[in-house]
């Protein structure tokens, strides 16, 4: 993505609460990423998830070989080695500016948080807004949600689209929703118009929580959830307007951005 | 003792509701007298033989007898207080007195009366607008209010003890802005934690006491060597914050808090009361024009004015508006501000809190965000 080839690599690892990412760049663009599940020491899952992005790199043996470090994330302050730490509402700017300089407005749902965030021309923060407290509306009520259908969460999403109408979950604590859910179940509604109920419940709380910021043509969505088609297909319902697709796995655009800000704070 | 030893000695002051302060101030013969707003005047709960102390719930876990009470759209230093007074904790209050600033302390008030009875209540009711109408009415709700304080606990509340309180007051005041104005500075020798720490041990029974110590506290900063590298000035702005730990939490984050326009910071109601004239009315014209409490009607641009004039004062680089959850004064007054503020130019972020400190990881999100959109 950039022009430049050096043997300069520059790192960011974005320490979720789901998952470490990490992502080296060097001169030239993405060489090295890798995604793990978190472990309960978040200076282990960067540890882990870093020395994995290390492995896929020829010559670059250690963490400590990266020119410059970046972390991220909720374990930002955590990451071994890192010469820097920056919150994830600034990283996801950086690099979904990286990839696609005309966003104006991301998405970011990840395992336990929701952010809005808008930005400026130059990738900069502009606004954002985050979910409060609740995990509604997150990954991790994504996945409890998928449970009850005994179904991995790229199952659950295929489910979903297959409804042939939406069944409105309309608990927004994500205990109370199960209940909900369940007792929809039991009266042997369509399992799929229920998914379909489900994905548009956290649409609509990721679409409130946009408006605050307000939404500004084009918008992307990141973090794990960004994976989820039916969610993504819901929401793109509630915004009147397409969601754009990245080039990179959208999950990894906080360690991207961090991985960005390191080799600009390295000069290249 | 330097500045260091003295600050480590207003945290354990700020630790429990019933401090040392209170403790010294009562077995000399004094009585505390609990309040929870700007609107109760301190000096006529500093008259001699009174002690104020402004009501906290430190380390306060859970409020789940006051919740039986109180409607879930409660703020919740309200129930926390109401948590605390049912357990006793303010067992060593002479009397509670306290302002019709919000509907969430009336009903603090009417279950307080109901399920506690404390001996002594009091309710000021403060007029929403100001003006000749209102403060003659102000005046005449003080004047009622130092008959009971009379009848019951035998004060003077005559005119010369009034002066005198005003100006044991206002020389407070005046020492505490030495301090202040040192956070004028492009490098404070203190942080806002700091400032914080000694306005809060004042408002809770500590005054009198920290009177000498101020004045030795703004000689010891003159020679304090230590200075915390910050990455932004920021203008605090907001309700009632008296759990330093919030504030702890935005200066771990690189923010240095320079100026404290909340209801538990100096800004604007420890400016100087008038010494000279009748003593009460000095007394409700100051409280109903200094306060500058979102309560008051029709003064929305002043607020905002003196806002966008305190960050220049104090060169912040940015504006924090905090509100409790559920407090509909400042709830409203933040929407509105950061709308002022923005069109304005000025950084801004809002932030909305329980009373205790909680997703403390979040917050810290929030604020390091804030400050790197500023490019700090």
């Amino acid at each position: 993505m950039n022009g430049k080839s050096d043997k300069q690599y520059y790192g960011g690892c974005d320490v979720g609460s789901t998952t470490g990412k990490a992502v080296i760049l060097n001169g030239a663009g993405i060489v090295a990423s890798a995604v793990v599940p978190s472990e309960i020491d978040p200076a282990q899952t960067a540890e882990i998830v870093l020395r994995e992005a290390c492995r896929q790199i020829e010559g670059l043996r250690d963490i400590r070989d990266l020119s410059c470090l970046i972390g991220t994330g909720y374990g930002r302050n955590e990451v071994p080695f890192a010469h820097e730490n920056i919150s994830e509402i600034s990283c996801h700017a950086m690099g979904v500016h990286f990839c696609d300089p005309s966003i104006r407005t991301i998405i970011d749902i990840g395992g336990q948080d929701v952010k809005g965030i808008a930005l400026d021309e130059g990738g900069g923060v502009l606004e954002f807004a985050m979910n409060d407290k609740c995990a509604a509306g997150t990954g991790r009520f994504l996945e409890m949600m998928s449970r009850i259908f005994r179904m991995e969460l790229d199952q659950f999403s295929e489910l979903s689209l297959k409804a042939e109408r939406v069944i409105p979950v309309t608990s927004q604590c994500s205990v109370f929703a199960e209940t909900e859910v369940i007792s929809l179940l039991s009266k042997r509604k369509p399992a799929a118009d229920i998914a379909a109920g489900i994905q548009a419940a956290v649409a609509k709380r990721s679409f409130s929580l946009l408006k605050k910021i307000g939404i500004r043509p084009r918008v992307t969505i990141t973090g794990g959830c960004a994976k989820n088609k039916g969610l993504v297909t819901a929401l793109a319902g509630f915004l009147r307007q397409e969601i754009r697709p990245l080039p990179v796995d959208p999950q990894l655009m906080g360690a991207l951005g961090a991985a960005v800000t390191a080799r600009l704070r390295a000069g290249k | 003792m330097n500045f260091d030893a003295w600050q480590a000695q207003l945290q354990l002051v700020l630790d429990q509701p019933e401090n040392v302060f209170i403790e010294r101030a009562t077995a000399a013969g004094k009585i505390p007298l609990g309040y929870t707003c700007s609107y109760v005047p301190r000096a006529l709960l500093s008259l001699d033989g009174l002690v104020p102390v402004r009501l906290r719930a430190p380390g306060v876990a859970g409020t789940e007898i006051a919740d039986i009470y109180l409607s879930n759209v409660i703020c919740s230093y309200t129930r926390s207080l109401l948590e605390y007074a049912l357990d006793g904790r303010y067992g060593f209050l002479g009397g509670w007195v306290f302002a019709a600033g919000c509907d969430h302390i009336r009903r603090l008030l009417d279950n307080l009366a109901y399920l506690v009875k404390p001996a002594f209540v009091h309710m000021l009711d403060v007029p929403h607008r100001q003006g000749q109408a209102a403060l003659d009415w102000y005046v005449e709700e003080l004047a009622v209010l130092c008959r009971k304080l009379n009848a019951t606990f035998g004060v003077d509340t005559g005119n010369a003890a009034l002066s005198k309180a005003i100006a044991r007051q206002n020389r407070f005041n005046q020492k505490l802005q030495a301090i202040a104005e040192r956070r004028k500075e492009k490098q404070p020798p203190l942080s806002g934690v700091e400032f914080q720490r000694i306005m809060i041990a004042a408002l809770c029974g500590g005054q009198e006491e920290m009177l000498d110590d101020l004045e030795k506290m703004a000689a010891a900063l003159k020679e304090r060597k230590i200075r915390k590298p910050y990455r932004a000035r920021l203008l605090l702005v907001g309700g009632n914050i008296d759990d330093i730990a919030f504030i702890q939490v935005l200066e771990s984050c690189g923010g240095m808090v320079v100026a404290d326009r909340f209801c538990t910071g100096s800004i604007p109601g420890m400016a100087l009361m008038d010494e000279e004239g009748d003593p009460l009315q000095a007394i409700a014209r100051h409280t109903l024009s200094r306060i500058a409490c979102p309560r008051m009607m029709e003064e929305l641009d002043v607020r905002l004015q003196a806002i966008l004039q305190l960050k220049a004062e104090y060169t912040a680089d940015g504006v924090i508006i905090e509100n409790l959850k559920f407090c509909d004064i400042w709830g409203i007054e933040s929407a509105l501000l950061v709308q002022g503020l923005r069109d304005a130019g000025v950084p801004v972020l809002r932030l909305e809190r329980d009373y205790r400190l909680s997703g403390e990881g979040q917050l810290r999100t929030r604020v390091q965000a804030f400050l790197e959109s500023m490019g700090k």
